[in-house]
């Protein structure tokens, strides 16, 4: 097993994702403890001493991001959950809306109370049906139960939950686009300055969370930040819930004690690799990570990844990152002009269309490897890409432009001469193989 | 689109007051469930529920992929074909379904039974291939799956 | 108001609170498409680049200005990176600057030469989208030259607030289109799109493919449709361009009205009537003299009206609220004594009209009511019993209206039947053919040039004036 849990530290029954089976497991203490025996900015320092960092993909310090809120400077804050997972290869957040959806609304309720919050939203991909039933169904038990309305738990904190449920567009898992979508409008990333903790929705302090990193609030809070240190690395503590997916045996979600093995966790506990084959490379942490972020996209060889441990300083000096926790498990012979070729199409489809470098750059690169894969490429091809790529890098509005550009520029810098084999002789290396050929 | 309102107003219940504008989406996607698209006079309604102007529920209908002004099969198929799906057969799926209903990704049965389309991403990735039918997602499928699946659905 | 410098020199910030507004206002130019001063930042156009010393490139438009901020607005990072952002919005814009009427006013081709300038990289097809969508009766929309700046929208919604426009779909299919239950008609400031659009991708239907803006140059003036008295730019060929091809009329026609920007009165806008200016002054001219309707010359008018003027034992003048300030003052001076003076409304709202807003748009469509009441009082027009002549300067009044059996002397411009109801007709000049000054509702005083010269027969009412002071049988 990958290590301690903090999450998924419970067996999943067919009730175990009911308010009864988490007050059972010591659900709701948190909040009793936090209401009654803690200031707003003890709870806050909790979690900046506990080191959590962002799980959506950015790897910020989550305590850090609440710092820039002033409980007390009187105008209404918000908080919200993000949970427009959208990332493709990660679904770690649909497991704790499935299974443990108390746990998001117990840390919410609390992280609510650090930072003067009276409404709250949970941001549901529109997609998502089930875990919004059992994510609705688990907010009606908090309500029926006085956890969420007016004066709560007797405490005078007063607190309300909207979940909003998104209606299909892969951007609005980028912070700032997802407050357009709650005000009404096209949901648009926004330009920083200002940050939105300063204006953010309804142009007010506001807080965006994902949903692994809120739900780990209640577990900090009721163990302590120290206990919380003592899971994974120094510089990353805690656990990551890992998605894993493509060429893989066990697929799913697991939680992973950051600094595991990286080698064990694929070969142990995944099962290793379908048909018995190589591996030829990892997606370690969703195809772009998050729309925020940097390199994430960074496919990582089959060479880098022995050695690797989970966490985010190892993963940043090998040139990626965990990003959100999807990992998308290549094997040998599998066509990476074709792989790259449906994340263009991905970034062409969901770029939001407002600013310059993105809206003409990933149709331009999605074109381009189009025409490569319909056997029409063209030498200076490759140039191109790495072009389009090079000034998609950090000229955009949000991080889906620059996701599109780290890309081409991992796959190019990798398997290059698979891009070069499909340009001269008119198909790919490898038959166009997206599955992995061979018995299972 | 009217007899929604009461429902709306519970939803309005839990929003900071002042903000009747985040009911857009949600007051959408409420009436596309209901009816099954999003019709003019829904528009209209919500112009003057919400008092946003119309433009900006215009706007919005053509952003996100979910919300459609027309309607469209009883059976919605729709296919991820992003990377982890393709990597388990996506594609297998996807050209099983066209050759079956004889229509590709857009496109309505004449007999108004299927809507097939492909999309990106569901977050099924673990449990790829997926294929959503109207809410539901439908997992780890195979091509023999989605041939019992149709025979299912009328 | 903190200090920052801007390539190495030292800048007051003033009131200016971005990198973007500092720059400009020091004369350090920053190409940008999407920001506009009087809209919203959205930073969508990417291309006001600038490099903040320690922290790379970045957009100007949102950059906020803090004391000691360094900026260079062209190192070499900058220019590459502002290089490819212009490469990326050509990538699909169709490059038709032969065939379209921004050409040589246009942004991108502007912007182009000065900062690209190489071909594209691309060999693939660009996309296609469609052509000559008509907004209303008056724009039509290109969406293939259309960058997506959003000006056009954010215009609609954050000035004159008419919600028409938004923007449909998403990623390169994004379109710029109307409200599907009305058009750009609805909107009565819809034509500053066009001139806020930084490329041809909004074109008025009345100047579209009339001529290339090269060929044509701009004469100041005061817009006469109410009394805001919007500053204007009338376009018309230049002199050195005028063609043997065209007659006089043709070469000398006022092709299209844009806002003369103006702080103290409209801003950078200006409405629809103002658009029109041309068609109004285009009306048939009246260019001779009328004695009971017979055509003489205009000696022989002035010579009967003095005789009328003499014998009149009681004369009232209804003076025009689009006279200048100076013909005003030249009435006042020649005939103030011998009139009963009242300032007359030339015009009323027509018909659909929106007859006043919160913008610009004032009820009185008059462009210096207010110069001529400060000279001859603000009393509605009355007649006396003993009333037998009446001097009419300028349009608005209803001969029938009038009393019975008074002697009409009438000053007007258009060729109009009335002018044969009045005992004496003399033709005056246009604001066009004259230079004046207005002053607006708020005492605003603004110039106006002339543009088209003065049909032969037609009088300026401020020469006019002296001479029907004089004695019957004065040199005229």
């Amino acid at each position: 097993m990958p290590g301690r849990k903090v999450l998924m530290d419970f067996e999943v029954t067919a009730d175990s994702h009911t308010l009864a089976a988490y007050r059972a497991r010591g659900g709701y203490e948190a909040l009793a403890k936090a209401l009654s025996t803690m200031q707003p900015r003890e709870v806050t320092q909790e979690i900046v001493d506990s080191g959590l960092q962002g799980r959506g993909g950015a790897a910020f310090p989550a305590g850090r991001k609440w710092q820039g809120i002033d409980p007390d400077d009187g105008q209404p804050h918000y908080l919200i959950a993000n949970a427009d997972e959208g990332e493709p290869g990660t679904f770690k957040d649909r497991w704790v809306l499935e299974y443990n959806p108390h746990a998001l609304l117990e840390s919410m309720l609390v992280s609510a109370y650090a930072l003067g919050v009276r409404h709250c939203f949970v941001y549901i991909r529109g997609e998502y049906d089930m875990p919004w039933r059992r994510l609705d169904a688990a907010v009606e038990e908090a309500y029926a139960a006085g956890l969420f309305g007016e004066n709560i738990l007797d405490s005078g904190f007063s607190c309300d939950l909207f979940v909003f449920r998104g209606a299909g567009a892969y951007v609005c898992g980028e912070a700032s686009s997802l407050l357009g979508s709650i005000e009404g409008t096209r949901a648009y990333p926004r330009n920083r300055p200002p940050r939105m903790t300063v204006r953010g929705l309804y142009q007010a302090p506001t807080v965006v969370n994902n949903v692994e990193t809120l739900s780990t609030i209640a577990w900090i809070i009721r163990n302590g930040a120290a206990a919380f240190r003592e899971i994974g690395t120094e510089k990353s503590p805690g656990t990551r819930l890992i998605s894993v997916s493509g060429h893989i045996r066990k697929p799913g979600v697991y939680e992973v004690e950051l600094g595991y093995s990286w080698a064990r966790f694929l070969h142990e506990d995944c099962g290793g690799l379908l048909c018995n084959k190589a591996l030829k490379a990892v997606i370690p942490g969703g195809i772009s990570s998050q729309v925020l972020t940097g390199k994430d996209a960074k496919v990582l060889t089959a060479g880098e990844v022995e050695g690797l441990t989970l966490d985010h300083e190892k993963l940043r000096s090998a040139g990626s990152s965990l990003g959100s926790g999807g990992m998308i498990v290549i094997a040998e012979g599998t066509c990476m002009v074709r792989l790259l070729q449906i994340m263009l199409r991905f970034y062409h489809h969901e770029s939001c269309g407002q600013c310059t470098p993105c809206r003409e750059g990933t149709g331009w690169m999605h074109r381009v490897i189009d025409r490569i894969v319909a056997g029409e490429g063209r030498p200076e091809d490759i140039d191109t890409l790495y072009y389009v790529a090079r000034f998609n890098d950090g000229t955009t509005i949000c991080g889906l432009g620059d996701a599109a550009g780290y890309a081409a520029t991992a796959m190019l810098d990798n398997f290059r001469d698979e891009f070069e084999y499909f340009i001269e002789h008119k198909r790919s290396k490898h038959g166009g193989n997206l599955e992995c050929q061979g018995s299972s | 689109m009217k007899h929604l309102i009461p429902e709306f107003e519970r939803l309005k219940a839990r929003l900071p007051p002042g903000h009747d504008a985040t009911l857009l989406v949600p007051c959408l996607r409420r009436i596309q469930e209901d009816r099954g698209y999003i019709e003019n006079s829904d528009i209209d309604g919500l112009v003057e529920y919400l008092g946003v102007p119309r433009i900006q529920i215009e706007e919005v209908l053509s952003f996100y992929g979910m919300l459609r002004r027309a309607p469209i099969g009883r059976w919605h198929l729709q296919v991820c074909r992003n990377v982890s799906c393709s990597m388990r057969g996506a594609e297998r799926l996807l050209g099983q379904l066209t050759d079956k209903l004889g229509i590709g990704p857009g496109e309505t049965t004449p007999d108004g039974r299927f809507t097939l389309s492909t999309v990106e991403c569901l977050g099924s990735c673990g449990t790829a291939p997926v294929v959503m039918v109207n809410e539901a997602y439908h997992e780890n499928l195979s091509v023999a799956d989605i041939d019992a699946l149709i025979e299912r659905l009328d | 108001m903190p200090g920052i410098f801007i390539n190495g020199e030292p800048v007051d910030t003033g009131e200016h609170r971005t990198v973007l507004q500092v720059a400009l206002a020091n004369g350090f130019y920053v190409p940008h498409f999407c920001w506009h001063p009087e809209l919203s930042i959205v930073g969508n156009c990417r291309v006001c680049l600038v490099e903040q010393e320690g922290r790379g490139v970045g957009i100007a438009c949102n950059m906020p200005v803090y004391e000691g901020l360094s900026i260079q607005t062209d190192s070499e990072p900058v220019r590459v990176q502002r290089k490819a952002m212009l490469e990326f919005i050509l990538l699909n814009h169709p490059v038709d600057c032969g065939i379209c009427d921004k050409a040589g006013e246009c942004t991108l081709q502007d912007y182009h030469y000065t900062y690209n300038g190489e071909t594209a990289r691309s060999h693939d097809p660009k996309l296609r989208s469609t052509k000559f969508f008509p907004l209303s009766e008056r724009i039509i929309l290109d969406n293939e030259r259309c960058i997506l700046c959003s000006r056009c929208v954010r215009f609609t919604r954050e000035i004159s607030k008419s919600n028409v426009l938004g923007m449909e779909q998403r990623g390169d299919s994004m379109l710029v289109r109307p409200v599907e239950d009305r058009t750009l008609d609805d909107d009565p400031y819809s034509d500053n799109v066009i001139d806020i659009c930084p490329v041809g991708a909004l074109l008025s239907c009345s100047f579209q493919y009339q001529a290339r803006v090269w060929y044509l140059e701009p004469t100041p003036s005061v817009c006469p449709g109410c009394a805001r008295g919007c500053t204007v730019n009338l376009w018309h060929r230049k002199p050195e361009w005028r063609l043997n091809a065209l007659d006089r009329r043709e070469n000398t026609r006022i092709l299209r009205v844009t806002p003369l920007e103006n702080p103290r009165v409209n801003g950078p806008w200006i409405c629809n009537k103002g658009r029109d200016l041309g068609a109004l002054i285009d009306r048939p001219r009246a260019d001779r003299a009328l004695l009971k309707g017979r055509r003489v010359s205009t000696k022989e008018a002035i010579d009967a009206a003095r005789e009328l003027i003499l014998e009149a034992k009681s004369a009232v003048a209804l003076v025009s609220s689009w006279g200048s300030n100076e013909e005003l003052r030249a009435f006042r001076n020649a005939l103030g004594d011998t009139f009963t003076c009242f300032v007359k409304s030339d015009s009323e709202p027509a018909e659909n009209e929106v007859v006043e807003d919160d913008l610009l748009i004032r009820a009185d469509k008059n462009p210096n009511t207010r110069g001529a009441q400060s000279l001859f009082g603000t009393d509605a027009p009355k007649f006396a019993e003993d009333t037998d002549l009446i001097l009419i300067w300028g349009e608005g009044v209803d001969f029938g209206s009038l009393p019975r059996g008074v002697t009409v002397l009438f000053l007007g411009y258009w060729l109009l039947p009335e002018n044969g109801h009045a005992e004496v007709f003399i033709p005056i000049s246009v604001q066009t053919e004259r230079r004046g000054h207005y002053t607006n509702f708020e005492g605003v005083v603004s110039a106006f040039e002339p543009c088209q010269p003065r049909p032969d027969g037609v009088i300026d009412a401020e020469t006019l004036f002296p001479l029907l002071a004089a004695p019957p049988g004065s040199p005229a």
